[in-house]
């Protein structure tokens, strides 16, 4: 795979191994839980990335999923519930030469967090985006989430949900992200793949992981039955380049487990940090305090 | 006269606030100082317009009481502003005769004796064609009658008017001439010139708080700004926003308040120096993310503009009724120190310090400015950058990042800080409690050891003495305490007190917050009497010092809600209500 952005581009020195990444805390998530299969393509990804884990700033939200950070040796910040774009976007603005991952669950990133998500996109700060999507709140034990279908029955929405899902696939594209991906952990090399392309990518990357809840998601829609339903986009001859086509596909976003990659901008609009650079540059350094009188 | 308060009022087009800003700038070039404070109504443009300057040939510490002159354009828009521009006996007023109303019969509660009604409107028509030029009579006139700065309100109209042709520029120095010549052909009596600057030599700065803050900041060495646009804090993201990147820094205008200074921590959890302002409704949204920021030890600047609130309140008006916000608007056992700059001056050294403090104790920190003192324009002494230094925060030695332990429990409470970037400090930054290296926790033990530290880390500021002004008799039984702008009005009615005789003094804490009890303690030794003057309903300082520390008996607050000014008189005559109580028998023996 071709190197695309600056700060993918692996060091010298001897080749990483997901084994670097990964960090002594025990995660507290459920046995089954898809979230272990994410950590694990993130591992693999960033191993072939290159980058070594001290350049690795990587920032989460509020839920079961917005612990992974800890579970890396990299940077961590386990922030708040629905912030983790904002708080993203500074720190690559502060240090631009870092590498910067951002996760949470879909409440964090489409509910409590929806509104940054369209902001960050207009700014495409070169940051990898990737949602946990249970279309369940697993950490408060199983109320309805943005994605949950309509109708869905949980102890928040006794008599079923009464509204429809957030679709995370066509949000962000509307918006205009460059870079829209959905994986699942029951391909786990599939979707190792698709981290390292959208970390790659050089621009805002959305990755929507369909992480399946064992504990309050749906019993239909679990790991072992994940494999099953798979539709690989490049299986069905879907041309990355085309967004028209891509929305098309990300209809079915509920219905159709469609992995792989929707939408690849073939010409990456300038990022958010390269704008930065080019406005520094251009503006001259000033010493002077301006205040002094002198 | 060596002081001199002038307030003027108009209608949009009048060029009232306009011709203020041609007298303090004018003045700044002569070497006076002065505070110029501008006033509208809730339009954006256009409806009334006023403004009051104060110029003085000595520092000025508060835009004064009653006007000693008042420009009225229009007795209404006056009289909208009456509680801005009070008018007493001995003010001058100089009113546009075209309004029709007979000197003994203007519409005001008092009887000045030296009413002037003045044709400015067919004055400026004759000498310019329109009535635009009213503001330049005006200008002529207060030149004319007060000796104010004639060479350089000539130049100013020469500087403004030169790129409008020829005619204009040539217009608008006649409407001048027509003024000054008008004053000299009716001279008051008794004549009221103004002092000569005392010097010359130095140059002044005419500035006013937000761009002081912004300038600040950049020489603190901020590097990141995050916010979002909101009255009367924007310009100090507009003035950033024109100079960070030329030090190398960047800004966010983010999506709303919250993001603004989620961006901030995140930049701060980078390594650089960050910030984020606001007004009143954004401190209430950001409030969570600076509880991240002290749970995560990470430095951070939030400056609060206060404006009168609740909710929307009073956007363009200044109140200190934030702080009860800015001291407890937190979820946990949390404290964030609380600095508040008492003038236009003080913005600059407050706003360092505040960096100091953010750095050194990785904490977040609120600078509660107001709108007086972020917007009014005020002429300072040319800032002295020499006398301040610089604080960074404490970054890991090789040795410590050696098993690196983020959140160790050192005896200051401060912990070696890394960031990204740093090989051998990575670690866990996070909002949940957590043990010294940052892994998560449950443990009620760990917490209360966390919140400890993260408390005790801050005790070293309550000793900070140079963050109070003491000024006044160290044992005199009459003491007042006053913080942000009010604090200029209690300064000038204690010395005022005391230059009648009476045995008073004055307390100022720039640092508002944790209250430094002993300081408080010391100052109330000597007090039969203390009087807190605050501008919010409830008296807030007033409250929070009576948590934390034993007040004296006679412990009250002079308090009113914002947009209602606390004059210098006022406070002089409450000085001479307590030293009257102070001579009647206690009935102890």
């Amino acid at each position: 795979m071709s190197s695309l952005c600056d700060c993918a581009t692996p060091p010298a020195s001897a080749p990483l191994t997901a084994k670097d990444f990964r960090s002594t805390l025990k995660p507290i998530w459920c046995p089954g839980c898809g979230d272990y299969g994410v950590v694990t393509g993130i591992y693999r990804a960033l191993a072939a990335i290159g980058r070594p884990p001290h350049e690795i700033a990587f920032i989460s939200g509020i839920g079961c999923s917005s612990r992974i950070p800890g579970y890396t040796t990299a940077y961590g910040f386990n922030t708040l519930h629905g912030r983790a774009l904002p708080i993203a976007q500074g720190i690559k603005m502060a240090n631009p030469e870092l590498l910067v991952l951002v996760a949470g669950g879909d409440g964090d990133g489409f509910s409590i967090g929806g509104g940054h998500v369209p902001h960050a996109i207009r700014r495409n700060p070169d940051l990898t985006y990737i949602v946990m999507d249970n279309q369940i709140y697993g950490l408060t034990k199983g109320q309805v989430s943005p994605t949950s279908a309509r109708g869905t029955k949980t102890p928040s929405s006794v008599y079923g949900s009464m509204e429809d899902p957030v679709n995370p696939l066509l949000y962000v594209l509307a918006y205009g992200a460059g870079f829209v991906a959905q994986a699942a952990p029951a391909d786990m090399e599939g979707m190792a793949n698709i981290i390292e392309e959208a970390i790659r990518f050089p621009g805002f990357a959305f990755v929507n992981i369909q992480s399946p809840c064992i504990s309050f998601g749906d019993p239909d829609n679990q790991l072992k039955l994940q494999k099953a339903k798979l539709r690989k986009l490049s299986a069905e001859g879907h041309d990355p380049t085309d967004r028209i086509r891509a929305m098309e596909l990300a209809q079915d976003y509920g219905k159709t487990l469609y992995t792989g990659v929707f939408y690849r901008n073939p010409n990456p609009a300038p990022t958010y940090g390269s704008q930065i650079e080019a406005l520094q540059k251009t503006l001259s350094p000033v010493a002077d305090d301006n205040v002094s009188g002198s | 006269m060596n002081d001199l308060i002038i307030g003027m009022a108009g209608s949009g087009g009048d060029g009232i606030v306009s011709a203020g800003e041609s007298l303090i700038s004018s003045a700044a070039h002569e070497g006076y100082f002065a505070i110029l404070t501008k006033s509208f109504g809730s339009q954006i443009r256009g409806g009334e317009s006023s403004c009051r300057l104060r110029v003085a040939t000595t520092s000025v510490l508060n835009p004064g009481g009653a006007l000693d002159v008042a420009v009225v354009l229009n007795w209404e828009d006056l009289l909208r502003f009456g509680g801005e521009l009070p008018v007493n006996e001995a003010t001058v007023v100089i009113y546009e005769e075209k309004t029709g109303v007979a000197p003994a019969s203007i519409p005001l509660k008092c009887r000045p004796t030296v009413v002037l009604p003045v044709p400015m409107e067919t004055m400026a028509i004759k000498a310019a064609g329109t009535e635009l030029a009213k503001n330049n009579v005006v200008l002529g006139l207060l030149s004319g009658w007060f000796g104010l700065a004639q060479e350089s309100i000539l130049a100013g109209i020469r500087k403004k008017f030169a790129r409008k042709g020829e005619a204009v520029l040539l217009g608008n120095e006649r409407a001048f001439a027509a003024g000054l010549d008008y004053a000299r052909a009716h001279p008051l009596d008794p004549a009221r010139p103004m002092d000569a600057p005392l010097s010359k030599a130095t140059k002044k700065l005419l500035t006013d708080g937000n761009e002081l803050c912004a300038k600040a900041a950049l020489f603190a060495g901020c590097k990141f700004f995050g916010g979002y646009p909101i009255t009367p804090a924007t310009e100090i993201m507009q003035h950033l926003q024109r100079d960070i990147w030329k030090h190398g820094g960047s800004l966010l205008q983010a999506e709303d308040e919250i993001a603004g200074v989620a961006a901030a921590v995140g930049a701060s959890f980078a390594g650089k120096k960050s910030m984020t302002a606001t007004s009143g409704p954004g401190l209430s949204l950001k409030t969570e993310v600076l509880g991240l920021a002290s749970v995560t030890e990470l430095p951070l600047v939030c400056v609060n503009v206060q404006r009168g609130g609740p909710s929307t309140g009073m956007p363009t008006k200044p109140e200190q009724a934030d702080l009860f916000a800015a001291a407890f608007s937190a979820h946990g056992d949390t404290v964030r120190p609380i600095l508040a700059p008492i003038s236009v001056a003080d913005m600059f050294g407050i706003t360092v310090e505040a960096f100091n403090i953010a750095e050194q104790y990785q904490t977040p920190v609120i600078v509660l400015s107001d709108q007086e003192i972020a917007q009014r324009k005020e002429i300072i002494d040319p800032v002295d950058t020499s006398k301040f230094t610089l604080v960074d925060r404490l970054v890991p030695t090789a040795e410590e990042l050696v098993n690196y332990q983020r959140f160790r429990i050192t005896p200051s409470g401060i912990s070696p800080l890394s960031h990204p970037g740093m090989k051998g400090g990575n670690y866990l930054a996070a909002g949940i409690e957590h043990n010294e290296s940052g892994a998560p926790t449950a443990s009620g033990e760990l917490h209360a050891r966390m919140n400890d530290k993260r408390l005790h880390k801050l005790d070293p500021l309550k000793k900070r003495r140079d963050l109070f002004v003491v000024e006044g008799d160290a044992d005199a039984p009459i003491g007042l305490i006053s913080w942000g702008s009010v604090a200029g009005v209690a300064l000038e009615a204690v010395r005022a007190a005391r230059a009648e005789g009476i045995k008073v003094k004055l307390l100022i804490p720039k640092l508002v917050y944790p209250v430094a009890e002993d300081i408080y303690r010391d100052f109330f030794a000597s007090l039969r009497q203390c009087l807190v003057v605050e501008q919010s309903h409830q008296g807030q300082l007033h409250r929070i010092i009576r948590m934390w520390v034993n007040v004296p008996d006679n412990f009250t607050a002079m308090a009113r809600s914002g947009a209602n000014p606390i004059w210098p008189s006022e406070v002089v005559a409450k000085i001479h209500a307590l030293a009257a109580t102070q001579l009647q028998p206690t009935g102890t023996p």
